[in-house]
């Protein structure tokens, strides 16, 4: 049995003293597609950077693999339109750690960059300023990013904030042929439990400063959704695909 | 008005050396929206100017040109150590630990200065003094903004990583608060020696304006840093050449037509249609 590429072991976080999510444990083995869900401000980045090592726990132990290489894929208003980076200059940032100090990217760099644009269906917007894009083709260009460093474990946050329906289906899916193809393990944050649901293998649903885990099976059914949001909680299933709906008590409905 | 330029050509280059360095450095003030951080730094170099000058006051401190630079430099690398790790964000926003330094430090260094007693025309430490500068001061910027600007030239795609998108960087094993600390002390450096000559006005123009001037009409971002170079070097030498015959301050002329430049910069990007 391979070791797992991260583990967490009776981790607590948060920002100076106050712990935000406590008594975490859990492990992602090579291969694993997990979704963390929850709602806004649950503590779901919070767990994602201790686990990329923005974050130093209050107290516990997070193990990385040796070798392990995150490819991380950033929210996409974090990353700032001010600057005047063309589509490529942007993805070949992914390679900068393996530039030495002093060196330029060079052709191979630039290559790399145009192998992972083409990943990402996008090798045609190479040389187009970045705040030129959609959101749906700034992300495929930070995904692009993440890709071009050759990662093993590929984490992904809110990748389909303020995204419309289609650009939110074409990137989970983009998401998804890359775990299904490439074997790449991948780590994906969301709010949007309908979104992940439908994609990853296991859920990690972050709520209360705590962290159930399981498969989509185990935790997408309506009595541990009821007891997590603290609603009434429908779980249905059209074409194969689960919809999560929340029923409030004047009877009224709301995808969770 | 030829003759009357070449009088003072010590100080058209010395002002050259200050817009070059300070149009480099401006470009990352700007795209990291740190503007006033260039301003802070500026007033704190300003009340370490006053500090030396008031120590000398009481035989303390030696009152000349080498000991106003070192108080000046100690004051202002302090303050950009404390702003390159985030200092006082825990309780206040960044902003707000700017403003404060900013009043605190400008009202200091007027205080100081009226209160020091070794009789100089000590507004000039101040305002600066761009037409005094002579050719050993030229020399000694040289020998501050050469070695910076070529740090910056090995470490620019570093810089620029951590400046771009540090949470990133941070997980490919940059150690950002590192790099900003350096980013900063070199703005901060440059700053402290620049005020000795050009005073606060001019100093703050050459660390915003070009950057602007460049960021509006340049498309790449390496080809904003030549813009604001050229932006620099052209706003120092038609400031500095219509200043002298036509009897104007410089370092407000100097600023004007960096203005202009911009403004121009700004109509291009309109015409361009961006």
């Amino acid at each position: 049995m391979t070791a797992p590429l991260v583990g967490f072991d009776r981790v607590f976080l948060g920002y100076g003293k106050r712990p935000v999510m406590e008594d975490v444990s859990f492990q992602v083995p090579r291969g694993d597609f997990l979704g963390v869900v929850g709602p806004n401000g649950s503590g779901k980045t919070t767990i994602i950077r201790a686990m990329l090592g923005t974050l130093t726990p209050i107290a516990g132990i997070v193990t990385r693999d040796p070798e392990l290489r995150f490819g991380y894929v950033p929210q996409r208003d974090h990353v700032d339109s001010l600057y005047p980076l063309t589509v490529r200059d942007v993805v070949i940032m992914g390679r900068y750690d393996r530039i030495p100090i002093g060196r330029r990217p060079g052709a191979t760099d630039r290559k790399a960059a145009q192998v992972a644009l083409e990943q990402v269906g996008i090798p045609d917007l190479a040389d187009r300023p970045l705040a030129s894009l959609s959101g749906g083709q700034k992300q495929r260009a930070l995904i692009a990013r993440a890709l071009v460093g050759d990662p093993n474990l590929l984490v992904l946050d809110e990748p389909t904030n303020g995204m419309d329906l289609v650009s939110t289906t074409q990137i989970l899916g983009l998401v998804r042929d890359l775990h299904d193809d490439r074997g790449l393990t991948v780590i994906m944050v969301s709010h949007a439990l309908n979104e992940v649901a439908n994609y990853v293998r296991r859920i990690g649903l972050v709520f209360g400063g705590r962290l159930r885990l399981g498969t989509v099976a185990e935790i997408i059914n309506e009595s541990v959704l009821t007891e997590v949001y603290g609603l009434p909680v429908e779980v249905n299933s059209f074409n194969g695909h689960r919809v999560v709906v929340a029923r409030s008590h004047q009877g009224s409905t709301g995808h969770v | 008005m030829f003759e009357a330029v070449l009088l003072f050509r010590e100080a058209l280059y010395g002002a050259l050396v200050i817009g070059v360095a300070c149009a480099v450095l401006g470009v990352y003030v700007v795209l990291r929206r740190i503007v006033f951080v260039g301003a802070a730094l500026a007033q704190l170099s300003s009340a370490g100017i006053g500090l030396a000058l008031w120590l000398a006051g009481f035989g303390l401190l030696g009152s000349t040109h080498a000991h106003t630079i070192g108080t000046s430099l100690v004051v202002t690398l302090a303050g950009a150590l404390f702003f390159g790790v985030g200092g006082g964000r825990r309780f206040l926003h960044h902003e707000a630990t700017i403003g404060v330094t900013y009043s605190v430090a400008a009202a200091m260094g007027i205080l100081l200065v009226a209160k020091a007693v070794t009789g100089e025309a000590h507004d000039l430490f101040l305002q600066g003094n761009i037409l005094g500068v002579t050719r050993t001061d030229t020399l000694v910027l040289l020998a501050v903004a050469v070695p910076v600007l070529l740090l910056h030239l090995v470490v620019a795609k570093e810089f620029l990583f951590v400046s771009f998108d540090p949470e990133t960087a941070q997980t490919l094993g940059y150690r950002v608060v590192r790099w900003n600390l350096l980013l900063y002390l070199t703005i901060g450096l440059v700053i402290a020696f620049a005020m000795q000559f050009a005073g606060v006005l001019l100093v703050f123009n050459f660390l915003v304006v070009p950057a602007v001037t460049g960021l509006l009409v340049a498309r790449t971002y390496w080809g904003v840093f030549g813009c604001s170079i050229c932006a620099a070097a052209l706003a120092a030498t038609i400031g500095f050449v219509i200043s002298v015959p036509l009897d104007l301050p410089t370092g407000p002329a100097i600023v004007a037509v960096s203005g202009l430049l911009a403004l121009i910069a700004w109509l291009v990007r309109r015409v361009r249609g961006e």
